[in-house]
This record gives structure tokens, sequence and C-alpha cells, in this order.
């Protein structure tokens, strides 16, 4: 038979550049810069690092936030206190910043055990289907069907109010998102002549799904991650608002806002306006982060 | 003897009602060394066949003997992992994109073998040579390599245990014209020097012509015409490869027209007509092919066909309008 | 005067001086079919393109006529090629991609009808069916009230070809319309094309890359490379006695199963000489300007400043 394919040649990496229509056609090769393509993605990453920054050096710097100073309470923001002071006299900035290294360790803790578990548990669920995937496809039902800050409360009501089991509880609400679309992804990747390729090569079923199935599966599941982080936060800081989880003198935002509430009425709005300022910012950046990320960055 | 049989194979899909059937009885035999070309139009059950045969899927019925011995439910043992591999069609899809070249390879070695890491690079070098690529492709991963490189490397993973049958499964189509040709080289460089057989399926018969020692055409899950290759390309017997043949441009000028030009389409396999499969479209049709299913029958000079027509011509019969 | 006659057509990239086709040109007679085949990348989409008027955005005609019955189908003020269904219409690879998967075939085809030829919904209907029996499809009725995703591809192709010549077209372009099929379904395909130039008269422009269905199907070639036009002419003379080197080489390579390229010779003919310049066995000082299709033989031009004697019969 004449069939006259593409020419290219099978040596090389120009193989895509055939017949030379190709490298004239310009735009194709040429891609805006990142900051052109994706502003959010740096505007998110550029947040976080101040975050990141905070959270690591901050304390070093700053007052520790639990020291009171009966004499100084309910100063405005000054060159001495930032932030102001609160109603013991400690400094919010201080507090903020210490708190800074709480939450954002939270959120990220969260956002990755979340992801673990629920990318593991969607792998076998997905690959190997079965009575595994119907069980596990009810329970994450079951999970979903409450809103994902009411199902940690109640954790939170049940086992106890600590940091790990504020962190045990949020992540439990969002494991069936990571569950759900990891499965979904390894549905697709399975089909693939690789899977066959790796059954053949002697793979194991569970190190064909883990080791093979699993890391191209993961792409979606770490926009989920960067978006999880930030919803994470909220909810961290929403629990602690309604006196769930972490509570007082602890430095935490949602402590800070919940302590710092009443004091707008009064007048001292800086009390509870910065840390919630902060919760706002952080939560923003991991969205943006997530938002603007795609399978095409990773 | 022969290095494989299968005996008897069949293989249906769904359940019940839904219940389609791919692989409805095939008998067949490769010689060590030898490659048989199997051939047919999508939707025949070849791709099927060779799956079924390398063990990714279980037989519905019939027996696979591998040297002898019968090849038990799914992927059977590791001793048959490390004799019968396979190479897919789509070499951008039959890699690991997360994983290097390296890795890839000497993965067959170390879970079906657990040779030594030392042993292991030294059968990752001696197979990337000889599939014609060198060490500087060990770090790369299958995005960096061209659709023909990829389908390289696809290769090199199959021979890594020294299996002694591939089933390869459109390994050509996908690529370029003059990539497809090297390839076809390669496979027949690798196997004079190694010695190992190939179960070629295609649909692409001049592909298939350049490589097999024996043709098997398939129709609607049924090997309907079974011989040497030049026997199949010269003198086809079988009214549907006579068709299939004809169909095929050519170049000749001078043949210009002369087609066999087939009626209808291939029917559902869900909704087979009771006797021949073929009896709708075939020019020979008579009304024993309406209520019996003809069986591969040797002919006097060692091809097999199933088809009454050529098989059983001196019984009279009428031919239907 | 020919049925299409298309003439120095030109494309580009906007804001790029580089051209994607350079004056291309080949004439269609009625009730023949010309076949148009080169490599991928060289051109024969975009020329079709062009024909219809159907530019992807960012790519830009420059120049070069298109006449339909030697009507000039390029509107004078935009620059653009106005035609209608009843002048051309274009069959494509991919036949189901090209359907409406939400709507029966029946009515797809009827709407095509009464949007072209201003028929009624009744009389629409009609000859929509007629015109599914007429391309020879079993159980017309049943195909009509059918979804694009109920037919098999070969069925679609079927389908398509039944909706262009609804129209009642004066060229039917089918660019690479059985790549997708099985062989004997092409051979189908193949048949049936030729029965219907045969009976409506309409010229067809043939699009493919294999050669064998060129040899098949056509009555005249013109081969591309490059945007470029390398040669044009009877299928038997460009089958015999190629006369463009590239011609030639493309035959030996199907013949002798090798990559139809050689080595590049360094010298880059891209912008302003041959397109083949690059990898042309024969080149030399003059292929770096343009080289104009030539007459070398009745019906039978070439693009190369070779004298004849160095061409035929090498290499």
């Amino acid at each position: 038979m004449s069939v006259l394919g593409p020419t290219s040649p099978d040596g090389g990496a120009q193989e895509r550049v055939e017949g030379f229509i190709a490298p004239e056609i310009p735009g194709k090769a040429y891609q805006l810069p990142l900051w052109r393509r994706k502003p959010l993605l740096i505007i998110g990453l550029v947040i976080l690092g101040i975050y990141v920054l905070l959270a690591v050096a901050g304390p070093f710097f700053v007052d520790d936030p639990r020291v009171t100073d009966p004499a100084n309470f309910y100063q405005g923001p000054s060159s001495d206190n930032w932030f102001g002071t609160d109603k013991f006299g400690r400094d919010v900035f201080a507090r903020a910043v210490h708190a800074a290294r709480l939450d954002v360790t939270i959120g990220i803790v969260i956002a990755l055990s979340s992801m673990v578990i629920g990318s593991a548990i969607g792998v076998v669920s997905g690959y190997f289907g079965g009575w595994v995937d119907e069980v596990m496809m009810r329970l994450t039902d079951v999970v979903m069907a409450f809103p994902g800050f009411v199902l940690a409360l109640v954790l939170v009501a049940a086992i106890g109010n600590s940091v790990p089991n504020v962190v045990i509880a949020v992540s439990v609400a969002y494991i069936p998102y990571f569950i759900r679309l990891t499965r979904a992804q390894v549905l697709a990747e399975r089909e693939l002549e690789y899977v066959d390729g790796a059954k053949l090569a002697g793979n194991s079923p569970l190190r064909v799904a883990f080791r093979h199935v699993l890391p191209n599966s993961m792409g979606p599941s770490f926009v989920q991650a960067a978006l999880v982080a930030g919803w994470a936060i909220l909810t961290v800081a929403g629990l602690a608002f309604l006196g769930v989880g972490i509570r007082p003198p602890t430095a935490e935002w949602g402590v800070m806002v919940a302590e710092g509430a009443p004091d707008i009425i009064t007048g001292q709005w800086w009390t509870a306006l910065f840390p919630g300022g902060m919760i706002v910012l952080a939560a923003m950046a991991f969205q943006f982060i997530g938002d603007d990320m795609g399978a095409e960055t990773l | 003897m022969a290095l494989l049989e299968v005996r008897g194979l069949r293989k249906s899909f769904g359940h019940g009602r839904n219940r389609v059937p791919a692989v409805r009885g095939v008998d067949l035999e490769i010689a060590p060394g030898e490659t048989l070309g199997l051939v047919g139009e999508s939707g025949c059950g070849k791709t099927t066949l060779g799956r079924v045969v390398v063990g990714l899927q279980a037989a519905t019925e019939g027996e696979i003997i591998f040297d002898g011995e019968t090849l038990d439910g799914k992927l059977g043992k590791p001793e048959y992992r490390r004799r019968v591999q396979m190479v897919f069609q789509h070499p951008s899809q039959s890699l690991n994109r997360r994983m290097r070249v390296a890795t890839t390879l000497s993965e067959p070695l170390r879970l079906l073998h657990a040779s030594a890491a030392d042993q292991v690079a030294e059968r990752v070098d001696v197979v990337l040579r000889l599939v014609g690529l060198g060490p500087d492709y060990l770090r790369r991963t299958p995005r960096q390599l061209s659709g023909g490189q990829q389908q390289r490397i696809a290769i090199a993973r199959a021979l890594m245990p020294e299996p002694d049958l591939v089933v390869l499964d459109e390994p050509t189509s996908s690529l370029d014209q003059s990539v497809r040709g090297r390839i076809i080289a390669l496979l027949r460089s690798i196997q004079d020097e190694r010695g190992v057989a190939y179960l070629f399926i295609s649909h692409d018969l001049s592909t298939v012509r350049k490589i097999a020692d024996r043709v098997a055409v398939m129709y609607l899950g049924r090997i309907v015409e079974e011989a040497p290759t030049e026997q199949v390309f010269e003198d086809p017997q079988h009214p549907y490869t006579k068709a299939l043949l004809s169909a095929v441009p050519s170049m000749d000028l001078d043949n210009r027209g002369t087609r066999i030009i087939l009626e209808g389409e291939t029917p559902s396999p869900s909704a087979l007509p009771q006797g021949c499969s073929f009896q709708d479209r075939c020019p020979l049709v008579h009304t024993r092919c309406r209520t019996e299913q003809p069986t591969l029958i040797s002919l006097p000079d060692g091809r097999r066909v199933e088809c009454f027509a050529v098989t059983s011509p001196s019984q009279a019969y009428e031919v239907n309008p | 005067m020919s049925l299409l006659e298309v003439d120095g057509l030109t494309v580009g990239l906007e804001r790029s001086p580089h051209s994607l086709l350079r004056e291309v040109g080949f004439t269609v007679e009625p009730g023949e079919v010309m076949g148009l085949v080169g490599e991928s990348g060289s051109g024969k989409t975009m020329a079709s393109l062009a024909i219809m008027g159907l530019l992807p955005s960012g790519i830009e005609q420059r120049g070069g006529t298109v006449r339909l019955e030697g009507r000039d189908l390029m509107d004078s003020g935009t620059g653009e090629i106005h035609r209608t269904a009843n002048q051309m219409t274009m069959i494509f690879q991919d036949p189901r991609s090209a359907l409406n998967p939400t709507m029966r075939i029946g009515r797809q085809i009827a709407r095509v009808i009464e949007t072209n030829q201003n028929a009624s919904r009744e009389k629409a209907r009609a000859a929509a069916l007629a015109a599914l029996s007429h391309v020879g499809i079993p159980g017309a009725k049943r195909v009509f009230r059918a979804y694009p995703h109920q037919l098999s591809g070969g069925m679609c192709q079927r389908v398509m070809i039944a909706m262009a010549l609804a129209c009642k077209p004066r060229i039917l372009i089918a660019d690479e319309p059985t790549t997708a099929l099985d062989v004997t379904i092409q051979a189908q395909i193949f048949d049936l094309i030729n029965d219907l130039v045969q009976e409506t008269g309409c010229g067809v422009l043939f699009i493919t890359h294999d050669l064998g269905a060129i040899a098949e199907m056509c009555d005249r070639v013109t081969v591309l490379y490059g945007g470029q036009v390398m040669e044009t002419g009877s299928l038997r003379g460009v089958f015999t006695q190629p006369l463009h080197p590239y011609t030639q080489f493309l035959f030996d390579a199907v013949e002798r199963e090798v990559d139809p390229r050689v080595e590049e010779k360094g010298a880059n003919f891209a912008l302003a000489g041959c397109r083949f310049g690059h990898r042309c066995p024969y080149v030399f000082e003059a292929c770096g300007q343009f080289p104009p299709l030539r007459t070398v033989i009745e019906g039978h031009r070439s693009a190369c400043f070779l004298p004849e004697e160095g061409r035929i019969g090498a290499p």
C-alpha cells in the first residue's frame, strides 16, 4: 500500500517539526511568560511566601504572645504596637504572627493528610472497583451530605478540644473530596495501555495501582489540595470563633477574632480586624493558587 | 512442536442479553521463532484474541497451551509472564509517563526474574542497543521521546524478560509511514537474532505481508483463512480474503476498477445470522451457508479455509440471488 | 473554461512574512476527480479551506483568485471568498464529528435542503429521504430516523455525502474522506463517489496522502509540497513519468519503503526559493528563486528550473 504518512525522522527530537512549514509558524513554540498567563498564581504564591516567612521567622522577632501588660490595654496601632494591643495589653501583631505559624501549618497539614488518605482510598476504590468501591462511595456520600464545617464541628465536639483533634476532624471532612477526585481520575487512567504493560511487567495489582496508576492520577488532587488548605484555615478559624477546637489563650486567628469581636462595638476595631484580615488573605492566597494552577503547571 | 496452541477459544463480553461475542471459536498454532500475522478489520476480535493469548483477559471457553502447559486463569504463572509479552498499539499511552526509561525497562527484570541490580543494568544496556537506542535515553521520560522512539522502548520492555513469544498489537499503525518501515525492520532483525516468535496483529495488509510467515484472516471473531503469507496474498481462497485484498488501493494504473466491492457492512456481533457470518456480503453464498456454520478445513496444500464454496465445491448448491 | 480554476492562491499567517501556501494553482473540470496529494504539512487541507472560504482566524489570504465557472468567488470589498452550498460542499475525514449528535439524520439533511433551496419542510423531508437512498444506504427510512451514534463510520460518511449532494454542488471537496474507515468500506465509498460524479457531472477535489487512493480515484493529480504546487498533470502522466524531483522522490520512497526525506543540503530556500530546495538532490543556484509552473508536456506542468533531460528518468 502506498500510505505516505507525515515524514519525519525517527531519530531526533525534531520530529514535531516536520515538512518545514511548522518552524515558520510563530506562536506555536512561543508562550507568554508565566506571570502573564497565570497572574493569580503568582500573586497567590507571593502572599503565601510572605505568610511562610512570617510563620518561620516571625516568632523570633516579636514578643511573647502570652505576655500581658495591663497598663497598656486597648492601645491603637502605633509604631510600638503595629496592630495595637488587646484588653490584656497583649501585642496583637505578636499574637497574629505566632498564629500564622499555627494556622498556616494546620491548613497545610490538613490539606496534605486528607489528600494522602483520600487518594489512597480513591485509587483502591477506582482501580479495584467491586464491593470495596461500592462501600467507599456510599460512605463518602454520607460524609459529603453534611457541610464540612458542621461535620468538623460535631467531630471536634465528640473527640475533644485540642489542636490534633481539630486537624483530624477537619481532615476527615475533606477526605471524601479527594476520594472522589482520585477515583474519577483512576477510572480514566486504568484504561490506558501502560496499565496493561505494567501488569505484563510483573507488577502485582497493588503495585500497578499505587506505583503506576496513582502517580498519573494525582494532578487534580494537587490543585484540590491547594484549595483545601485555604478552606481548612477558614474552617479551623471558624471553629475557634465558635469556641470549639482551639481555645484561648492560644494565639490563633479565629480565637483572636472571637475575643476581639465585642471590642468593635466599643471602638477598638483593631483587635479583631487585623487577625480577620490575615485569615481572609491566607485563604485567598490558597484559592488563587488552586484556581490558577491547573494540570499543565504540574 | 508448536510453541503456542490455541484450541476452541471463545471470549464474550457482557452478560445475558447484552452478551457480545468477540472471539467465536479460534484454533491456531505458532511455532518457535515464527511470525503469525493476524489480520482483519476493526471489530473482528483480533485485539481481543491477542489479549487473551497474553493473559490480560481470561478466555470464556477454550484452551491456551504454551510449550506443552495449559495457561490457567488470567495472567498465568510468573513463568508464563516471562515467556509471553506484548507490545501495544499506542506508544504514547503504553509507557508510564511519569517513569524514566531506565525504570520502565528494569521493572520486568526486577519483578519477573528478581535479578540483581548490576545484572539489570547490564541487560537494560544490551536490550536498549538491540532496539537501536543508546544509553543517553535512559534518563528520559516518554514525553521526551518521539513516537518511534517510544515504540522502540515499548518493544525493549517486552524483550527484557527474554520472552519466546511477543504479541504485537498494531505496533506500527499509529506511527508515520517512514518510522513504520524502520520498526518492521527492527522487529525482523530482533527475530533473526533472538529467535522470538511473533503474533503480529494488524489491519494493514501491506505491513503484515512484510513481516509474517503465515497469515490468519479474521472476520467477526473467527479465522476464515490461514495459510503461508505468499499464498494468502497471491492466491486467496476465502471470498472475504479476496475482497479484503482487492479493496486495498494500489498504485497499479492498469488494474483500475477491478476491485471486488462487498455489499453492506459487517453485521453487529450481537445480532449474528444463523450459519456463516459472512453470508450477507458474500458473492458465493448458497443455501447451506444460511443454516450451517462452516469450519476451518485443511486443503491439500496445507492452508485452512472456512468456506463451503471452497472446501466442498463438489456438493451441488444453488446460488441465491 | 474550467469548472474550478484556482490561480496564484497565497495564504499566510497574519503579521508573518512566511506563506503557508504559495501561488497554488490548478483546475478541476466537470465530471472529473482532481487529486491533491502531499505529505502532512504540505498545505493540502489549507488549500481546501482557502477555496471554501473557511480559513481559520489568524490566517489570511494574500492573493490569488478562485473562479467557479468563470466567476470570481472573491469579494472585491472584503477580500474574502463567498460561495454557497450549491456551488461547493465539503466532506471530511471524521464524518461523525461533522454531524450534530443530538439531531436525527433525516432532520439534519432536510435542514440543509431547506436553507439552501428554500424548500418547504415536507419537500425537504422527501428530498432528504431520496438523497439517503441515492447514496446506497439500505433501509434509508431507518437511517433517516437514526442519530449519528447509532451508525457506523462508513454509514456516517455516506450520510455526509448525501448531505453534500443534496445541495447539488458543482464542486465536491473530499478531504481524506476514507482515512478513518476500513478498507472494504473505503472501497465502497470510492465506488459511490465515482458513481455520483458520473451521474451528476460535478467536479471533485480529492485530498489524500495515499498515492494508492489517488491511483484508484483520480483523473488528474496535483502534487503539493511545502505549500507549493510541485507538479500537476494527468494521472497516467504523473505516475508513469514524474517530472519534478520531489514527485520522483515520492514514488521512489513508496516503492523502496524508505523515508521520503534526504539529508538537508544546508541552504535554506524556504523564504524565497523552491520549497524542496533543501532536500533536492539536484539543487543549484537558480533554485534560490521561486520556480513557476511550466508546461513541459501538453497538460503536464512542473515547477522546476532543471532542464527536462535532467529530470526524466533520473535518478
